[in-house]
């Protein structure tokens, strides 16, 4: 063997393992239209414009914005969080196309290999995985699949842009009412200038009749991604939604600010899964996404139920907690997460679960994972009004340490404000044990499997609620996401 | 400035004595930030509404003040009467001496490196009067009992300070015996400083009946040394605790066990941390809040283990009881882990007495009312396990069996 090909061969295994690391990390070339950068009343206006929105949909983005030129950003997570120029984002990038497609065939192919090359099926591929998929790119929607199959179940699953046109009365009744503009900074900024999201909305009685999903793409280079998803499920129906998410390797940090609001009727289902794999910026900690979300579901009708599962491996920070109002008499909320950050991430996440309604019952099972330079905090809220007669709580959130210079923080608030109300809660942060790997390793795996298996053992519990395509896809995300956490 | 400023700590010329640079400092401090408020995280659930209602006008009894109460068991007596004590009747067991405190003896720079937040300590500092330190330099037997009490209808604010140091080998059993009055503020600092190996278990009785009582009482605990508190609180018009246990050396140890009983509109507030910053270090806390008519409690209970402090190992665990559906319970526990070779864990829980247990005990022949106070006892008296048995032990669950 000479030896320029041994050097060359080195190469290859060292670009295959930062491929493997980070995927969905490559850019798809492709003319994108932009906005210039800033943000300010003309930008709004031309967001709007381009989206073709209704005057009352410009004046709710106007009058977000200029709330939020009165507040100040959060600074209470425990996060180090540098000062983000909002002036310096473009607030609004879009692949160029002469007229919306009228179906997929009018897609620009290039769009489609790009989600093909994530796996996400949105042509061909798509009947057979049987999942409707939204898919967005930067600020827009570039496509849904299965519509007309939904259509004729009464449901509708589209993109917030055609939800506007379209069924502006059912998205006027609902907008801002789980997540008012007010709500937060971010939130805020987002009721200002989001451009696209994905819009569903499940009639009376009726089951969805298959999972629905969103990807998100942020591709364009100092953008910022500012999606809102509204689900409406009417009394008696039930839908699983998924979310997945990624954005090519960049040294700068790019922001991204959500809205998630579902709405549950009486004895409406609503599951909400996440597979959060945002770049993570390098191992030194260069770039990233900065994921500062707001997700929050109404449980409005009595015996209405809500369950958020989430895998956050991805993302620079994140500052996120999705949450349940239980605002009808039975009604369940659940939240079923695991955190893992490694390198220098940083996660501030968790939920709030408020109970105002008789008999409500929440469970909470929270795990963090940290290794590397990483911050991983739980921070919760259970809420018991005054009104809950009968609440009932469970809240487990447990962490594990992988190395010494990382970090794993509690912060779980706790209100009660009634005597028959229940509440438990368990927390515990600890190594992974010595002789657990012992075990494994004596059973003929190599450290880095065995970790991989133990972590995959301390998730089960998580990993257990998640469609079974995301189940797969996140214990493969969690133990490329660990690689080279041990040793 | 606000209108609660300019009352508790007016501008008006400080006395001239060692104390004066250290008050100024204070002062400024206090005018730059001023006093906590609801969106203060510290804060959120201490409604200052109450201190800022209160105008603080009273002028201090200076005549002889009252005897304090007499306790069951033999005792050392400190009697801290209106922030003041009087050093000529105060008779100390061998090995213990009270002094006066000097600038010296405040570590200002802790104060500062703690920020802002901490405005009381800061007020404490900047309307200091005679401050005290008791020294213990061996293992002294007799129990120190330092009684606070306030007149019936005392309306000012005073602003006590008492240092606590230990010599390396000691041992001590300090008792506060703590009884509010009228509807002022007794806003104290309590500095507890212990040397390598020495032992120090910190006994608190308190009801703080309309004054406002606010303590902020910091422990350093050195190499191979042990620090417990037992803790038994009936809280009042408003009550807040602040207790930080520093695990500053190998093989420190702390503990925290407290209670708190409340009725009527009675308030308390424990902010309690456990810091370790070297291990090998061990810390235990166990915490349970009672609470009946319209009485809030609320515990922020913090473990932080440091980067580097390996081999720490730390449990928590708090307990409620929701008695009236007017009643309010905030519980916070939180870990803050920054290493690896640890174990922490916490646990919380809020409910209400077992329906069953209440049931069996009704069947035995007790009363509703001797099976509820009996119940009640059993939850709380569990924090006093890890006391030994004692008259102190009897003298604590005497007195908590009297507040169940």
């Amino acid at each position: 063997m000479n030896q320029p090909q041994t050097q060359t061969q080195t190469q290859q295994q060292v670009d295959q393992l930062i491929q493997s690391r980070y995927k969905a990390g490559f850019y798809t070339d492709i003319e994108s239209e932009t906005v210039g950068a800033g943000l300010n009343e003309e930008i709004i206006a031309m967001i709007s414009a381009k989206k073709n929105e209704p005057e009352w949909m410009l004046e709710w983005r106007l009058e977000a914005f200029h709330h939020w030129q009165t507040m100040v950003g959060p600074d209470w997570a425990k996060l180090n969080l540098p000062a983000i120029d909002f002036q310096k984002i473009h607030y609004y990038a879009a692949p160029k196309q002469k007229d919306r497609p009228k179906s997929l065939d009018d897609v620009d192919p290039k769009l489609l290999e790009t989600f093909d090359k994530l796996g996400v099926p949105l042509h061909e591929r798509a009947r057979l995985a049987g999942v409707a998929v939204d898919a967005v790119f930067d600020s827009v929607s570039v496509g849904t699949t299965f519509q007309k199959e939904l259509k004729e179940a009464g449901v509708i699953f589209c993109s917030f842009s055609e939800a506007v046109q379209e069924y502006p009365d059912l998205v006027r009744e609902y907008l801002g009412s789980v997540v008012p503009y007010r709500d937060n900074y971010f939130a805020c900024l987002n009721s200002a200038v989001f451009s696209d999201g994905s819009f569903v909305y499940i009639p009376k009685d009726t089951k969805c009749p298959m999972e629905l999903s969103t990807y998100f793409r942020i591709n364009a280079r100092d953008t910022g991604q500012f999606e809102r998803t509204l689900i409406i499920a009417e009394p008696g129906s039930e839908v699983s939604y998924l979310e997945g998410c990624t954005a090519p390797m960049r040294d700068e940090n790019q922001l991204h600010a959500a809205v998630v609001e579902l709405v549950a009727q009486e004895k409406a289902k609503i599951k909400y899964s996440t597979v959060q794999n945002w770049y993570p910026g390098d191992e030194n900690g260069k770039g990233g996404i900065y994921n500062f979300v707001t997700k929050r579901g109404d449980c409005r009708g009595d015996d209405s139920r809500i369950s958020w599962t989430q895998v956050e491996t991805g993302s620079a920070i994140t500052w996120k907690y999705p949450s349940c109002v239980l605002r009808g008499d039975r009604s369940a909320g659940e939240f079923y997460s695991v955190a893992l950050t490694h390198n220098h991430q940083q996660a501030d996440t968790g939920t709030k679960m408020i109970h105002l309604g008789k008999n409500t019952t929440s469970k909470i099972i929270s795990k963090g994972i940290s290794a590397g330079k990483s911050s991983n905090s739980y921070r919760g809220l259970v809420r018991v009004a005054k009104k809950a007669e009968g609440a009932r709580n469970y809240t487990q959130c447990d962490s594990l340490l992988i190395g010494k210079t990382c970090g794993a923080h509690t912060f779980p608030y706790i209100e009660s404000a009634n005597p028959t109300a229940r509440i438990e809660h368990e927390a515990t942060t600890s190594r992974i044990g010595e002789d657990q790997l012992f075990y494994c390793q004596s059973r003929g795996l190599d450290e880095e499997e065995a970790v991989a298996l133990i972590v995959d053992g301390f998730c089960k519990e998580v990993f257990k609620e998640l469609p079974m395509e995301f189940a797969v896809e996140a214990k493969a995300l969690l133990e490329i996401s660990l690689e080279g956490a041990v040793g | 400035m606000s209108a609660l400023l300019e009352r508790l700590a007016p501008a008006a010329e400080l006395p001239r004595d060692g104390f004066t640079e250290l008050r100024s400092q204070a002062q400024k401090v206090l005018m730059q930030h001023g006093f906590p408020h609801r969106k203060t995280e510290n804060w959120k659930y201490t409604p200052l509404t109450l201190i800022e209602q209160r105008a603080f006008a009273g002028s201090l009894d200076v005549g002889t003040p009252p005897a304090p109460p007499a306790l069951p068991f033999d005792c050392a007596v400190v009697h801290m009467h209106n922030g003041e004590i009087d050093p000529s009747a105060t008779r100390l067991p061998r090995g213990a001496s009270l002094t006066g405190l000097v600038a010296d003896d405040v570590d200002v720079d802790a104060l500062v490196a703690d920020g802002p937040n901490d405005a009381f300590a800061w007020l404490n500092l900047a309307r200091l009067g005679q401050g005290w330190k008791l020294v213990v330099d061996e293992a002294v037997k007799r129990p120190i009992v330092v009684v606070s009490t306030v007149d019936a209808d005392f309306e000012g604010a005073v602003h006590p300070r008492l240092h606590v140091e230990l010599a390396p080998d000691s041992a001590l059993t300090l008792v506060a015996v703590q009884t509010g009055g009228g509807a002022g503020l007794h806003n104290a600092v309590l500095d507890i400083r212990m040397s390598e190996r020495s032992t120090l278990l910190h006994a608190i009785d308190r009801s703080g009946g309309d004054t406002a009582w606010i303590e902020h009482a910091t422990v350093r605990v050195a190499a191979g040394a042990d620090y417990r508190a037992f803790i038994s609180d009936a809280g009042g018009a408003l009550t807040r605790q602040d207790l930080r246990v520093s695990l500053d050396a190998p093989n420190a140890r702390g503990a925290i066990h407290g209670v708190a009983t409340l009725e009527g509109r009675a308030l308390v507030d424990y902010h309690t941390a456990i810091e370790h910053h070297v291990g090998p270090s061990e810390s235990k806390e166990r915490f349970r809040i009672l609470a009946d008519d319209r009485a809030t409690g609320v515990f922020n209970g913090r473990i932080l283990i440091v980067p580097g402090a390996d081999d720490s190992h730390s449990e928590m665990n708090t307990g409620n009881l929701l008695l009236s559906e007017n009643a309010r319970i905030n519980t916070k526990p939180e870990l803050e882990i920054h290493a690896e070779e640890v174990t922490a864990s916490h646990g919380a829980t809020i409910g209400q007495l077992d329906d069953d247990a209440r049931f069996y005990l009704r069947s035995r022949g007790l009363s509703e009312r001797e099976a509820t106070a009996l119940l009640k006892y059993g939850f709380a008296a569990a924090v006093f396990d890890d006391l030994e048995p004692g008259p102190l032990a009897d003298w604590l669950l005497e007195r908590l069996k009297s507040r169940a």
